[in-house]
């Protein structure tokens, strides 16, 4: 094992008696590299999590984090990554500070020095000015922020994010993200979950996790050429109907609606217009603009959900 | 060490922000120690009574004094007729009764058999007792002063007497009572839901990943607790000497070891209704479903020497019970722990059972 991977995980896998949550993963991730964990709800996500994280034992299979054994030094693995959650587990009724501060004895910081980070934190995360405010009175965004900044107080280079940005306004998750990102520049390695297409194409690797399985890894380019065939963005109408007709032309994969127009994602590209059109007519939807557009996440995901 | 004395501040603030908790901690002693120390007195002092004297002597006045100076009748009412005096008990205006028949003084001077009629409210079973008993003793010392009955014709000088409470107050019974009563009520209520709280507010999945051991998180969220229990006793136990003068006779470092040994059994019941509960309210009535048998069948208001066999059992197996006779066992008879090692040890070893079989629960939750 090289001294920059972060964490490693081989065949991880984890039961629920007959239910199988995770079923054998494998990845690596480096120090600054931002990993974005995909997958619908009950896909395993959590699971993953709460193994890496020490708290859960896996059945089978080997994991390290920052060099230590999943199952023998789950302690270890406590003590170097920080850990933001879905839900805002931080306490209500404390201050930014007195949270920071809670947080910062149990990790081991004392006096001076947890004073000096807990600056530091504040400000890298923005919150100075909320230092004094109850956690329970901020705003979404700014819970969330106090989250990731509970979670970086430490110094830990590896964080665990569950959904950081579920449910948080956009201007708030693009600061968010800037911060992660300056925290990738540092070396920090972050574990993202998520549902958006759009973060998990913010993240430098990714992989798409569904029934417990990886079905597919890499960066998000890589990713986007997986996606078998052509994809046509289609404006017609009604779009509904028209999507119904089309799903059943030869050489068609799947079909997602956006907004007034149709994502198609065909196999066989010679001479797919010309038949959309002929079967537009017979059917009576009309078909304002066809232009073949390049392969998004959104794409993938719907390629895999279909197979 | 550190990581404990980092909870223990968290969880004052807690409490310090949890107005709701907080007034619970400091209102329920507070009332509790005005019902009991004022307001729930059962004495029987000064009961209303009817007097009907048919006999105008200076005899039957000086029984009336007699029984006036007992402290226990006041004669309220003087009537003309045995009807009125029934009506004056019927209505509830009098307790009690007394009849002087018109010859009274004639037939104890002329040495004859005389009669006097006592009438007593028995609705109330535990007062008319007492004023029954009363009665007899005031006649029987009345009997005495005016040199009724010669010395010998009495051959056996019995004399009763009241210990540790002679003046049969409530709140001498009842005060130091309410020490172990505020600690089962509010000690495990408060546990329960300041651990389960981190469950509710979903705060123990922040905690599970930090490297925070599960000993440390318990003893840690119990300190506070502990206390804030002992602050309660402590409060109690002066107000009871300080306000309502009951009198101390027993060790008061005794006092509080065991009350300590008594608190950490109630902190166990509120740690397993913690490792039962989903939700503070849940905990609540957990917590509840302890404390009621214990206010019923500890002895705390009803005597259990009167309950049937199989309540008294049950009552055995009640911490309150047992603490409840250290409790008044010092206070009131200056017991020391030659006297009360067997509470003590019962004590204890639920202490024992319930702190480790929660603990062993808690854990398990963690995991």
């Amino acid at each position: 094992m090289s001294s920059d991977i972060a964490i490693e995980v081989n065949n991880l896998t984890r039961h629920f008696g007959e239910l199988v949550a995770v079923d054998a993963i494998t990845f690596a991730i480096r120090y600054g590299e931002i990993f974005g964990y995909l997958g619908a709800n009950g896909a395993g996500k959590s699971t993953t999590i709460r193994m890496l994280c020490g708290i859960l034992a896996p059945t089978s299979g080997t994991g390290t984090i920052a060099g230590f054994d999943v199952v023998r030094n789950p302690e270890d693995i406590k003590k170097s990554i920080g850990y933001v959650s879905q839900r805002f587990s931080l306490y209500d009724d404390l201050t930014v500070k007195e949270n920071l501060s809670f947080f910062g004895q149990i990790y081991g910081l004392r006096n001076a020095d947890l004073k000096n980070r807990m600056r530091a934190t504040l400000q890298t995360t923005g919150l100075d000015r909320w230092t004094n405010t109850l956690a329970g009175v901020l705003s979404g965004g700014w819970k969330q922020r106090l989250a990731v900044a509970n979670a970086i107080l430490h110094k830990p280079r590896i964080i665990f994010l569950d959904e950081p940005t579920a449910g948080i306004d956009p201007v708030s998750r693009r600061t968010l993200w800037e911060l992660f990102y300056q925290l990738a520049d540092e070396g920090v390695t972050l574990f993202v979950t998520t549902h958006y297409m759009e973060e998990a194409e913010r993240c430098h690797q990714i992989a798409v996790l569904s029934r417990g399985k990886i079905l597919s890894k890499g960066s998000p380019d890589s990713l986007r050429k997986k996606v078998p065939g052509k994809i046509f963005e289609v404006n017609c109408r009604p779009l509904m109907k028209a999507s119904r007709v089309f799903r059943k032309m030869r050489g068609v994969n799947g079909i997602m609606a956006y907004g007034t127009n149709l994502h198609v994602n065909v196999s066989d590209d010679s001479d797919f217009e010309k038949t959309m059109y002929r079967i537009a007519e017979k059917e009576d939807v009309a078909i304002l603009a066809v232009r073949p557009i390049s392969a998004s996440l959104e794409d993938l995901f719907a390629t895999i959900s279909e197979e | 060490m550190k990581n404990i004395s980092a909870i223990v501040r968290k969880e004052f603030l807690h409490i310090i922000r949890d107005s709701r908790t907080l007034i619970l901690i400091i209102l329920m002693p507070l009332i509790q120690l005005i019902m009991y120390g004022y307001g729930i007195n059962t004495d029987v002092k000064h009961l209303a009574t009817a007097l009907y004297n048919e006999d105008y002597s200076s005899l039957s006045r000086r029984l009336v004094e007699s029984f006036e100076q007992s402290a226990y009748f006041d004669m309220k009412y003087h009537v003309r007729s045995f009807e009125e005096l029934r009506h004056f008990i019927d209505r509830g205006d009098a307790k009690a009764g007394l009849h002087i028949p018109s010859n009274f003084a004639k037939d104890v001077l002329a040495g004859r058999q005389a009669q006097l009629q006592l009438i007593i409210d028995g609705t109330d079973s535990n007062p008319a007792n007492v004023a029954l008993n009363t009665a007899q003793a005031v006649v029987a010392a009345f009997m005495q002063k005016e040199t009724l009955v010669p010395a010998q014709v009495a051959p056996i000088d019995f004399r009763p007497r009241m210990w540790y409470n002679p003046d049969l107050k409530t709140t001498f019974f009842m005060i130091p009572g309410l020490v172990g009563l505020l600690i089962q009520f509010l000690i495990p209520m408060i546990t329960a839901s300041a651990i389960v709280r981190e469950k509710e507010r979903g705060n123990i999945e922040q905690l599970l990943v930090t490297p925070i051991k599960s000993h440390e998180l318990i003893i840690g969220k119990i300190i506070p607790y502990i206390c804030i229990g002992m602050m309660i006793a402590l409060l109690v136990i002066s107000t009871a000497h300080f306000l309502f003068q009951v009198p101390i006779r027993g060790n008061l470092f005794l006092l509080f070891s065991l009350t300590l040994l008594f608190l950490i059994v109630c902190l166990g019941i509120g740690l397993f209704a913690s490792t039962v509960a989903q939700n503070q309210q849940q905990a609540a009535q957990i917590v509840m479903f302890f404390a009621m048998p214990s206010i019923l069948l500890s002895g705390f208001i009803f005597p259990r020497e009167g309950m049937p066999v199989i309540i008294y059992q049950i009552g055995n197996v009640i911490p309150l019970t047992h603490f409840l006779k250290i409790v008044r066992g010092i206070v009131l008879k200056g017991l020391g722990i030659g006297d009360l090692w067997p509470q003590a040890t019962i004590l204890f070893c639920i202490a024992f059972v319930i702190l480790s079989s929660s603990i062993l629960k808690f854990q398990k939750r963690l995991r």
